[in-house]
């Protein structure tokens, strides 16, 4: 997937124009934050509830050296084949071989935002082995080219004009129709001949359990159930912070995925997996690769306070709640990851220095934090890249702030501690500033501090400093006349 | 060799990081369901399942969900089904039941490879007709265990979902469940599978649309 983080703002104001986006977003967020309401109100208390969902995390990554290397020996026990790449490319390399020594020609695929990250589509067909985006969302936004407006409902904005002309051009639909159902039923009846036929399949993982070594797949549609159980080979991909410690830890963050995604009590499928098929079973796979993917959580790692946004189950909660994914929706945020979720893990995954707008296109105002099954505390990573950034932070990547500015904010603190240095220097911009003021107030202003005016107002200087009007209530009181407010 | 070098990398990675303390897991109080009833169970399953546009049928005993079978079949118009070997079905003798209501049974065993068993089910099956190892009431879930009676694509890819449940394997939530499958069974089942309603999408305009991939309809039928 292309990254087009540094786009942010132009994506936003395209965005901000688009009638279809601004209309679905009124509607959209709403309607999921009140099913979530509903699906959380069956747990006696939902705050208990929320709050042991951050102790499992918090616990799978403080031990989670350990889970790994747990998860793995048992995995390997019941069957499965265990490989670990340190990179997007490790991995694509590692899957793309595995798909040329069995001779595949296309492969069916769940929705895994982990091989969107690793951008896995682009290498498979470039190698002639065609990947097939089979979840009915990642499938539209696939054959449009266009990067998940939300996480869960990829393509949801896109208009069913479009979706229809797609499915004539591109999925065989023999009538043209602009009924949602009968589009979904094309597309069922489509993929329905990959799946039918399909040699090897690839998923992601949405738990990792390291007591038993299964994998789980949470679902809807049942595209990753076909692509897990028609093909011979199947291959799984996870990213190394997905295990939990226990099938116990994994019930109950299923529980609070399926509440806090959809408001449902239990998405329709969530399938176990512990190796692959037996060999009196008619389907199934006959191997199960499980491939462990770095692609930078290590380093993430390494950053006691960074480490939490590992934490993330990706249940996109944040982005119905947040007033700005509200107004802008998903395609601004650039990548595989968008909303406040986004915000935390495109920072970190691709540096401080491609996302600068993501960390700063915030209110703080905490909103994604309270909604939020795993406890990340989304404002406060904010402030930190922010506060890397300007330290320009090598290990993030930071980008440091211009030496103009720099300077500025030294002759700044030079000037705000010494009172006469203070006054001499207010009596001499007073003028220049205030050059502009209308009804009180500043809105615009040439030179370095332009961009300050892009979003904000200022207020007029005052005529008399504080200074001035002390030292003139003295001279009248100390000639009688007493105070005058 | 360089698969094992990323293996060691990544994990002398995480172990050389800072430590992080832990505290101790919060309390977390116990589902409604753990208190209920058998009966009780059965109703919450029921609404739950109803929620999801699931159908639910309860017979008294073995005959009656034979002749439900019959009626279902009627109704939708079945002719040839899909059919698992699980320990419930094998009660029932689903062929001799085919033969008497005009319907052509067939079994995973009946093919005798992937592929063949692939065609049967993906384009002849008008359903596919499962027992069920567990119902689990805070969700109006099923719980199967896929092995060589229980083919996972039964349940998957014909577009009418029948699954039939004795009432005693009601559980209230999923930890019964997952105890009696991963604490006991040894080598773990291949999968296990959890399926709560039809298969279904809004990724279209947000409008629901059942059957997307899987399942258009699910009807279970809870015997005793």
């Amino acid at each position: 997937m292309e990254i087009q983080t540094e786009q942010f703002t132009a994506a936003v104001k395209r965005e901000l124009q688009n009638a279809r986006s601004r209309a679905f977003l009124k509607v959209m967020p709403p309607v999921l934050n009140m099913k979530r309401d509903i699906g959380l109100s069956t747990f006696p208390n939902i705050d208990a509830a929320q709050a042991y969902g951050a102790a499992i995390r918090q616990e799978a990554m403080a031990r989670l050296p350990e889970l790994l290397e747990e998860f793995e020996k048992n995995a390997l026990a019941n069957g499965a084949k265990v490989f670990w790449a340190r990179d997007a490319k490790e991995a694509n390399e590692t899957i793309l071989q595995l798909a040329k020594e069995r001779g595949v020609k296309y492969v069916t695929k769940g929705k895994s935002m982990v091989t969107e990250e690793m951008g896995l589509n682009e290498i498979l067909s470039k190698n002639g082995v065609e990947p097939w985006e089979t979840d009915l969302g990642e499938f539209i936004a696939q054959q449009l080219h266009r990067p998940p407006f939300h996480i869960v409902g990829p393509a949801i904005n896109v208009a069913v004009e479009e979706v229809r002309d797609l499915f004539m051009a591109k999925a065989n639909m023999k009538e043209p129709t602009l009924d949602p159902v009968q589009l979904g039923y094309a597309a069922r009846l489509f993929l329905r001949d990959k799946f039918h036929h399909v040699q090897m399949g690839i998923t992601g993982v949405n738990m990792a359990v390291a007591e038993t070594g299964t994998i789980i797949n949470v679902e809807n549609e049942g595209n990753i159930r076909l692509t897990k159980s028609s093909p011979k080979t199947q291959v799984s991909v996870m990213s190394l912070e997905k295990v939990v410690p226990t099938m116990k830890d994994a019930l109950h963050m299923i529980r609070l995925l399926s509440r806090n995604c959809t408001g449902q009590k239990l998405t329709a499928y969530v399938s176990m997996d512990s190796g692959p098929k037996k060999k009196d079973e008619i389907d199934g796979p006959e191997e199960l690769f499980i491939l462990i993917i770095d692609n930078g959580r290590t380093k993430i790692y390494q950053d006691l306070k960074a480490r939490d946004a590992l934490r993330c189950i990706r249940c996109a909660a944040c982005l119905n709640i947040c007033p700005v994914y509200g107004q802008i929706g998903g395609y601004a945020y650039g990548w595989a990851y968008s909303g406040p979720m986004g915000q935390v893990l495109n920072p970190l995954l691709l540096g401080l220095d491609r996302t600068q707008d993501l960390y700063r296109a915030t209110t703080l105002c905490g909103a994604c934090k309270s909604v939020c099954p795993v406890g990340i505390d989304h404002p406060s990573m904010f402030l930190y890249y922010r506060s890397k950034d300007v330290l320009g932070d090598p290990y993030w990547k930071g980008k440091k702030r211009p030496s103009s500015e720099k300077r500025f904010f030294k002759a700044w603190i030079s000037a705000v501690t010494r009172a006469w240095l203070w006054n001499l220097g207010i009596r001499m911009v007073r003028p220049l500033i205030n050059k502009d003021v209308h009804d009180g107030v500043i809105s615009k202003m040439k030179g370095p501090f332009q961009g300050w005016f892009r979003t904000r107002d200022l207020p007029a200087m005052a005529a008399k400093t504080f200074h001035d009007r002390w030292k003139e209530i003295k001279s009248r009181e100390a000639q009688g006349e007493g105070y005058r407010v | 060799m360089q698969q094992h070098s990323a293996r060691e990398e990544i994990l002398q990675k995480l172990k050389t990081a800072p430590k992080q303390s832990l505290s101790p897991r919060p309390d977390l109080p116990p589902l409604s369901e753990l208190s209920m009833t058998q009966e009780e169970m059965i109703h919450r399953f029921t609404e739950r399942l109803v929620e999801e546009t699931g159908v639910v049928y309860r017979v008294q005993n073995n005959q009656g969900a034979l002749e439900k079978l019959a009626e279902i079949a009627r109704a939708e118009g079945l002719k040839k089904v899909m059919v698992s070997t699980d320990d419930v079905l094998a009660t029932l003798d689903l062929p001799a039941w085919g033969k008497r209501n005009d319907v052509t049974v067939m079994t995973p065993h009946d093919f005798p490879n992937r592929d063949s068993f692939r065609d049967a089910v993906f384009n002849e099956a008008q359903a596919g007709i499962t027992g069920a190892d567990f119902a689990v009431a805070e969700s109006g879930t099923l719980g199967l265990i896929h092995n060589k009676d229980q083919a996972r694509l039964v349940s998957l890819a014909p577009i009418l979902h029948i699954a039939i449940v004795p009432v005693e394997r009601m559980n209230p939530i999923y930890e019964r469940v997952v105890d009696q499958v991963f604490g006991n069974l040894k080598p773990l089942p291949s999968q296990f599978l959890f399926i709560t309603g039809p298969s279904m999408t809004g990724d279209i305009q947000g409008v629901l649309f059942k059957g997307m991939h899987g399942p258009r309809k699910v009807i279970v039928i809870l015997v005793g």
